[in-house]
């Protein structure tokens, strides 16, 4: 009998049905759960110590941001979305402003197109860089000792934070795309700032590997645990890392290229393992695969305008057209971060009518039900882990 | 833009749908428009025969029009060989309701969840239709446009 795990696992069992050995019990994980990256409740439904039903209550970093982008210009949205995903500002902006830009049919200056395509690897590496200390954090003093490695991981993503402020003047909240372009152009001595930072951590990378890869307990608290099968990572619409954990070999800046990614080749990490530990292997091929292109692009950026709009003025300078409506994605750190985007809202069209957004880590969240039966409490935190959401985004 | 639909595909759902798709000219690139009984129909051909596996979005809007209501649930699917996107829009009246998508796509349970806590558009047959971001008790739908951004909300009531 084999059943694909969409068949055998119900993740709205009636519990009444349920035959346990012992008593059930119902235990809360979170809303303030150090490792629940944010604020999310997990209820766990467990016999003994294993998970029979695990029911996810997202929704505590609710903002209302889709409500918000009906109200405000398109010039004033692209703050907000750095506040979605708090660890990739970065990709969420250009998610935004490629958005607007299909919308309008503007053209991006070669030049803006390749450092877009640098921030971007950056801000993947500084992504992950976080989710590789707090996801070995989660796993607890297995990985030489507790909290070292998270401590060496934000040591390597603050030089990434200094090319970013170097390049913005802001560590976080870069606010530095616009409509046809950037914003900042680059400064004297970043292409030398960001090489030596990029040796720094290709230097490094493998050491931080090593520590987890050559722990055995590492290796027996990711493998085999929190399996997400190939149909159902697909059903439940799981991108990015995670998606091409499970097997699938799909990576938009290989397959629908913006930015600069159709003239540079990318090398996509797939794995078949399906489990936590395929989804570390995926991560930490990305990083260097993002170093390697980091390095390729930063010596040739091409000289020219890095945009090809007048600069921004004021608030109400960008008109949607009324009665247009598309999906646009992009490929951040986390996978397809896409929008919806219908033209033609308040302010006589400076505002969009309607902005969705589709944020990777919803449907990441989607699979835990899936993903944490059959497994103990202990495992909810490697799998939510190995699963890198961010509240900021799944909640909005 | 929607971008161009692979030909034999184009070809296989006007056979399938005649009156949706038409053979000739072009797809309107804000999304097919497909009335509500073609809704899983159309979803369960282009997973099962063309290989749009990959459950990407649900988007639910609100058009106030001079005579009432309506609203429109676009869904969005992806093939993930040729990474090609597919989306297409269900018009819906006052009172929206839609079949749900859930038994073919497992990510349509929190995707339709959300698209009826803040848009209200209530999917039919969904096994679990609560509110998901919103608190249980909260009144009235955020995404109408109706609703009044400033609208008070007082938790102790």
């Amino acid at each position: 009998m084999n059943l694909r795990q969409r068949d055998r696992i119900n993740p709205h069992l009636d519990l009444d049905t349920v035959d346990a050995a012992a008593d059930l019990m119902a235990l809360n994980m979170g809303p303030q759960h150090p490792s629940t990256h944010g604020v999310l409740r997990i209820k766990l439904f467990l016999d003994g110590e294993v998970i029979i039903k695990a029911v996810p209550y997202p929704g505590y970093l609710h903002r209302g941001v889709e409500k918000l982008c009906e109200r405000l210009t398109c010039v004033q949205l692209t703050p907000i979305f750095d506040k979605h995903d708090y660890v990739a500002p970065m990709t969420n902006e250009q998610a935004l402003n490629i958005a607007l830009e299909r919308m309008l049919g503007v053209e991006v200056p070669r030049r803006a197109r390749y450092m877009r395509t640098i921030l971007a690897e950056l801000q993947r590496l500084a992504s992950h860089l976080l989710w590789l200390g707090t996801f070995t954090l989660d796993i607890g003093g297995t990985i030489g000792g507790g909290a070292s490695l998270m401590m060496y991981t934000f040591r390597e993503r603050e030089p990434i934070l200094d090319v970013f402020e170097m390049l913005t003047g802001a560590r976080f909240h870069y606010n530095t795309h616009q409509v046809g372009g950037n914003r900042h152009d680059i400064p004297d001595g970043w292409a030398a700032a960001v090489k030596t930072c990029m040796d720094q951590l290709a230097a490094r990378m493998p050491e931080y590997e090593e520590q987890c890869v050559t722990n055995s307990v590492f290796l027996m608290r990711t493998k085999g645990i929190g399996v997400i099968e190939t149909p159902l990572a697909l059903e439940l619409g799981l991108t990015g890392p995670n998606l091409r954990a499970s097997g699938v070999d799909l990576d938009l800046r290989r397959d629908a290229p913006f930015h600069a990614y159709d003239e540079i080749k990318v090398n996509v990490a797939v794995s078949n393992g399906c489990d936590t530990h395929a989804r570390f292997e995926v991560r930490i091929a990305e990083m260097y695969e993002s170093i390697r292109i980091v390095r390729e692009l930063i010596d040739n950026v091409p000289e020219g305008p890095i945009c090809s709009l007048k600069p921004v003025r004021t608030v109400n300078q960008i008109k949607l057209p009324e009665g247009k409506q598309m999906y646009t994605a992009i490929e951040t750190p986390r996978g397809e971060l896409g929008t919806w985007l219908i033209g033609g809202g308040a302010e006589k069209g400076a505002c969009p009518y309607r902005l969705k957004i589709r944020p990777p880590s919803l449907h990441a969240m989607a699979a835990l039900p899936y993903a944490l039966v059959g497994h103990t409490v202990s495992d909810v935190v490697a799998v939510l882990g190995s699963l890198d959401p961010i509240m900021g985004e799944v909640d909005r | 833009m929607m971008g161009p639909v692979d030909p034999a595909l184009r070809e296989a759902l006007a056979k399938q749908f005649p009156d949706v798709f038409a053979a000739e000219g072009d797809l309107d690139p804000n999304g097919v428009v497909v009335p509500a009984a073609l809704h899983v129909a159309l979803a369960k051909t282009l997973k099962e025969s063309f290989g749009f596996t990959l459950y990407v979005s649900v988007i639910a809007t609100n058009f106030p029009t001079a005579e009432g209501e309506t609203y429109e649930v676009a869904t969005v699917l992806r093939n993930p060989t040729t990474a090609q996107p597919f989306w297409w829009r269900v018009r819906l009246g006052a009172d929206p309701q839609l079949a749900t998508l859930y038994p073919l796509f497992a990510g349509a349970d929190w995707q339709e969840r959300e698209q009826f806590d803040l848009v209200g558009v209530n999917f039919v047959d969904h096994p679990d239709m609560r509110r998901l971001m919103l608190s249980e008790d909260w009144e009235g739908f955020p995404l109408r446009k109706s609703y009044a951004i400033d609208t008070p909300h007082t938790p102790w009531r």
